[in-house]
Order: structure tokens, then sequence, then C-alpha cells
């Protein structure tokens, strides 16, 4: 079963060649991939390979030049009206810059219920109470429910983003480097808590991220993307320990790891 | 030589609504040429705020008291007018959202070219060389047709290299980075760093590297401090803190990070 199917999808942007000559790019080439109900599928590849647009392409905030989209049986490639609202209110975002995508002038309790106020959707309880029990399961200060995004730090208006998609119990959560700029804790917090929720609601997730570390932890499937392309996509053991593709293995050995001798010496300190 | 920067005692406090709060808390450290100092911690801690704080870039309403020194000369209290000529050519830094901190409405080629003739000036046509190299140097395919583009249509890792060539355009001595490498692809990352490691040998820039992934701090850094809750927890040579960690809130994070080499536990079913 899927939840999700691109089929070839395609981007073209238009841009300006050498002499001003109108050209072509195509940041992403007939991408295709599927994500069944409950699963994990990671994108991963190279910084300019189309991972972003893909995405939006996915989640239906920007038009694919070519190809196709099916959500939950159905196509929804032109969904307008009111096959594009059910559309919507399965699937959120949580984007790479977290400060452009919150308005800077509404509280964080008015950003994280406006969701639910789009949709009709009674909180249970109090507005506030709602904001405050979201905000809590990320990690982050209920008291600070009347705060504009501007006063937090970076990584704790990731964790408002991600508040906010969790809002309405979606079908398909869109993280694009959404635990980018967290500190290991906190972002092992999170990850813990997308995990539980995944079991608990079910919901499927596609997940891009730099950082392979935490993408083998969360992950079912892995894409890896370059140059507008899928060169490798597999079961994530297989990506990660029988990379068949000569990028894959690059980006696999260009891992940044902990000098290795003072890691040893702090182990043996620590058993010690 | 004296020491490139001298920080001691900064404190930074924001009036709220509840009294004011001091979100970072006497911290103190220095940085020579030719080094690197690694801040790491937890989100929230203050890495940014510090870091603003030396630029003088803070927040309206956010105070700073303490002593900010760059080469021998207190940069806290002085007015903006001497804080602006010093940035962008003697220190700069490449801010957590690059997204926020480039002009939508300019292409990043004008903006680039407009940082380095503030300081350098010269022609407009030296100053798009200049401008196109400075792409080139931080791995952005294409930079004479790129420098033409406006910040949108970059991806975010595009977005935060030409962040990266905006603050190296006037060679500056001090460059302050916080989280310049989160939006990059470990091949790309591992390129940026070695430019900023070749910058730091070559013509003895000393570099402020904030963020949150250790193994990177392992591989740039010769001092690291480590923060918490608006605290300096712990402030050592890279090889003390990795290999003889003093403090609890270390060791919790070195203990941590999810490694690509270590066994998966049981919380995934693929
Ligand atoms: N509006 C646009 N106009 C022209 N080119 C664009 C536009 N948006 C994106 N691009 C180009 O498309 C390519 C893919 O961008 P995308 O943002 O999808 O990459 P990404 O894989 O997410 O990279 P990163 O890891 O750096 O975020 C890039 O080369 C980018 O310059
Ligand atoms: N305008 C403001 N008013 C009150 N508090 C603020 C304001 N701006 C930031 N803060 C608080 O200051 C503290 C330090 O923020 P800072 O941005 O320095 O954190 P950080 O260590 O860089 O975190 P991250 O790793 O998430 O980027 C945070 O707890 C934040 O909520
Ligand atoms: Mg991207
Ligand atoms: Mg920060």
């Amino acid at each position: 079963m899927t939840l999700l199917r691109a089929t070839g999808l395609t981007k073209r942007f238009a841009a300006r060649g050498p002499l001003g000559v109108k050209a072509e790019f195509t940041a992403v080439d007939r991408v295709s991939f599927d994500v069944g109900p409950g699963e994990t599928l990671a994108v991963v590849g190279e910084s300019g390979s189309g991972k972003s647009t893909t995405a939006r392409m996915i989640a239906k905030l920007m038009d694919p030049t070519e190809g196709s989209l099916e959500f939950d049986g159905e196509d929804v490639t032109r969904a307008k009206g009111a096959a594009l609202a059910r559309f919507r209110a399965g699937v959120q975002v949580v984007f790479q810059d977290p400060f452009s995508s919150l308005n800077p002038r509404h509280t964080v309790e008015r950003i994280l219920t406006a969701p639910l106020v789009y949709q009709g959707i009674a909180p249970n309880g109090s507005r506030r109470a709602h904001a405050k029990e979201l905000m809590e399961r990320v990690g982050l200060n209920p008291d600070h429910s009347l705060r504009y995004p501007a006063q937090f730090s970076g990584g704790q208006a990731q964790r408002i983003g991600i508040a906010r998609a969790l809002a309405v119990n979606p079908k398909l959560v869109i993280c694009d480097e959404a635990v980018s700029a967290l500190d290991v804790s906190v972002q092992a917090q999170v990850i813990e808590l997308l995990r539980r929720l995944q079991r608990e609601s079910g919901f499927s997730f596609v997940f891009i991220a730099h950082d392979l570390a935490v993408v083998r932890q969360i992950a079912h499937r892995v894409a890896v993307m370059s140059k507008g392309r899928i060169v490798e996509l597999g079961d994530t053991a297989q990506v990660f320990g029988d990379p068949r593709d000569e990028y894959t293995r690059t980006l696999l050995a260009a891992v940044p790891r902990i000098n290795p001798e003072w890691d040893r010496r702090r182990r043996e300190r620590v058993q010690a | 030589m004296s020491d490139l920067l001298v920080v001691e005692d900064l404190t930074v406090t924001f009036p709220t609504a509840r009294g004011p709060v001091d979100v970072v808390r006497s911290v103190s450290f220095t940085l020579g040429r030719d080094e690197t100092l690694g801040i790491v911690g937890e989100s929230g801690s203050g890495k940014s705020m510090t870091s603003l704080a030396v630029m003088g870039l803070l927040p309206k309403g956010a105070r700073a008291s303490g002593s900010v020194r760059l080469d021998g000369v207190e940069l806290l209290g002085r007015p903006d007018r001497e804080l602006r000529r010093l940035r962008g050519d003697r220190m700069s830094m490449i801010f957590q959202d690059p997204l926020s901190s480039l002009n939508p409405y300019y292409t990043v080629g004008l903006q680039i070219e407009e940082v380095y003739r503030a300081h350098r000036g010269g022609s407009g046509k030296d100053a798009r060389k200049v401008a196109i190299a400075a792409l080139q140097q931080v791995g952005l395919p294409d930079p004479e047709r790129r420098v033409d583009y406006y910040p949108h249509q970059f991806s975010g890792g595009q977005r935060q290299r030409v962040m990266i060539a905006m603050a190296l355009v006037c060679s500056p001595e001090l460059l302050i980075a916080d989280e310049p490498t989160t939006a990059l692809d470990v091949t790309v990352q591992a390129q940026i760093l070695g430019l900023l490691a070749g910058l730091r040998k070559d013509s003895g820039m000393g570099l402020v590297f904030i963020t949150h992934d250790l193994a990177v701090i392992s591989s740039i850094a010769t001092r690291v401090l480590v923060m918490r809750q608006g605290e300096q927890v712990e402030y050592a040579t890279a090889e003390q803190v990795f290999a003889e960690p003093r403090h609890d809130y270390t060791r919790m994070l070195l203990d941590s990070i999810p490694r690509i080499d270590d066994p998966l536990d049981e919380g995934v079913t693929a």
C-alpha cells in the first residue's frame, strides 16, 4: 500500500544563459518514489541537487513541469478546490529556514493554533492550553507562549515549526532539514518524539537531512540525490552498509568523525 | 603580539515582561591569530547572542556588559558608526539564518559588491570580478551566471555559501561563523572547512565557529567553549574537551551524539 506516489517528477526553471539568451535549468529530473503509511523515507544528497524543490512539489507548493503525484489513492497532480483542501489537511511541511516560515508579528500561541482554526477543528480545552501542550511536546518552555518568533534562538524557532506541523495530526509530514540546527540532546528528544508519534498515529515522513548518522537512525528507506536525480534508493541498511552508487560512497566517506584517538581515550576513562 | 580577540566577563541582558533576564552570563575567552575557537552547547544557551554582542549587533533592547577587545581595542560602548566600519572589513559574521540576512530584492552579486566597495572602494567592474571569485571560492557551480541570481533562486546550502562568500570578501582578521555548514552536504562541508582552515593558516584569520556538530568541532577547533543556559561550563583545548571532559554536561553531549559507525538501537524497524 502507498500513501504518496511520485512518478517522473520534473522541475525546470527559466534561467538566463550567456549573453542573456533564455535557457532552462533542470532542478529535478524525472524523480519517482513512493512512501507507505507509517514509513519514513529520507532524502539525502548534494547541496543544490533538488531535494527542497522535490519537497515543494510533493507538498503541492509548486507545480511540477512534468510528472504526477498520487496521495491516498487519488491523483492530486492538478487538484484544486475541495480536493486540494483535503490534501492540505493531510500534509504538513516543516521548512529549512525556521524564521522565514513563521509570521514575525504573531505570537507562538497564535502560530500554533492557526492551523486548527483554518481547518475548523476545535482544540481540546482552550487555545492557550493547547499551544502550551504542543510547546511542551517539543521541549519548549510553555511560559513563552506569548512571545514572538524573534525572541527565540534558531533551534527553538525550528521546534515551533515542528510543533505547528504536528498540531493537526497529519498523515504525511515533510521535514526539510527540520532538526539541523538542534543540539544533540534536543535533536535526540525531537527525533524520539517524532518516532513515538509515528508509532501512535502511524503517519508517514519524508525527511530531508544532511546528517547521515541521524538519517541512519530514523529512516526505513533512503533516497540519494545528485544533480536533480535519485542516484540510489534502497533500504537504510543496504544504502549505508552496501552502497551501490559512486556518489553515495563519496558521501558516506566524507561524514566527519570525532578524532578517533581522543574518542578512544575518553571511552577508556569512562570505563575505568 | 596581542591576542586578536579578548572577551571578558561578557553578560547580555534582555528586558522582559518579568524583569531583566541574562541570556549570557560572565563568559570569557581569548582567541589568538591563527586559532579556531569552537562554541558548542544547548539550543538557547546564548551562543548566537555571544557572537552578536562581539559584533555589536544585538537586537534592540538587549544590553551587553563586560569587555570585548579586538586587537586591544575595546568594542563595547563604541558608537555604531565606528563598529560599522569594522564590520565586513576587519571582522565579519556568518549568520545562522541565511535567508533573513540576505536582501530578497537584490541579486547576490550586488550585495557582495556593495560590501566590498563600502570598505575597499574601486570600480563596479572590479567589484563584480571580486564577487564572482568569492562565489567560486565557496564552490558554487557556475558563478558567472549565479552572480545575477536573487536569493530565492538558490538552494538552502547555496545561500549559506553566498553568506560565507560575503563574509570573506574583505579578508577579515576575525570571522565568527554561526552554524555555517548545517545546510551543506558532507562533501561540500568538508570543502568549506578546508577553505576556512586554509585562510586561518595562510592569512592568520582568527575563527569562532559555532556548531552543534561535535565531529566538525573536533576537526577544526583548537579550543572549545561549552555553553549551557547562558553560562560557560567548560573552556579548554579541543583535545582536553574531547579526550578528558571535566564537566558532566560535556560528557553527556559526547555520549549522546549519533555516530555513523555505531550499532543501531532497536528503535528502527526497517
Ligand atoms: N526559483 C528558482 N529559479 C531558478 N533556479 C532555482 C530556483 N529554485 C531553485 N533553483 C535551483 O534548483 C536547484 C535545486 O535547488 P534545491 O533547493 O531543490 O536544492 P537542495 O537539494 O534542497 O539543496 P540544499 O541541500 O542546498 O538545500 C539549485 O541549483 C537551485 O539554484
Ligand atoms: N528578544 C529576546 N527577548 C528575550 N529573550 C530572548 C530574545 N532573543 C533571544 N532570547 C533568548 O536568549 C537565549 C539565547 O539565545 P541564542 O540565540 O544566543 O541561543 P543559541 O545558543 O544560539 O541557540 P541555538 O543553538 O538554538 O541557535 C534563548 O533562550 C532565547 O530564547
Ligand atoms: Mg534544500
Ligand atoms: Mg543560535
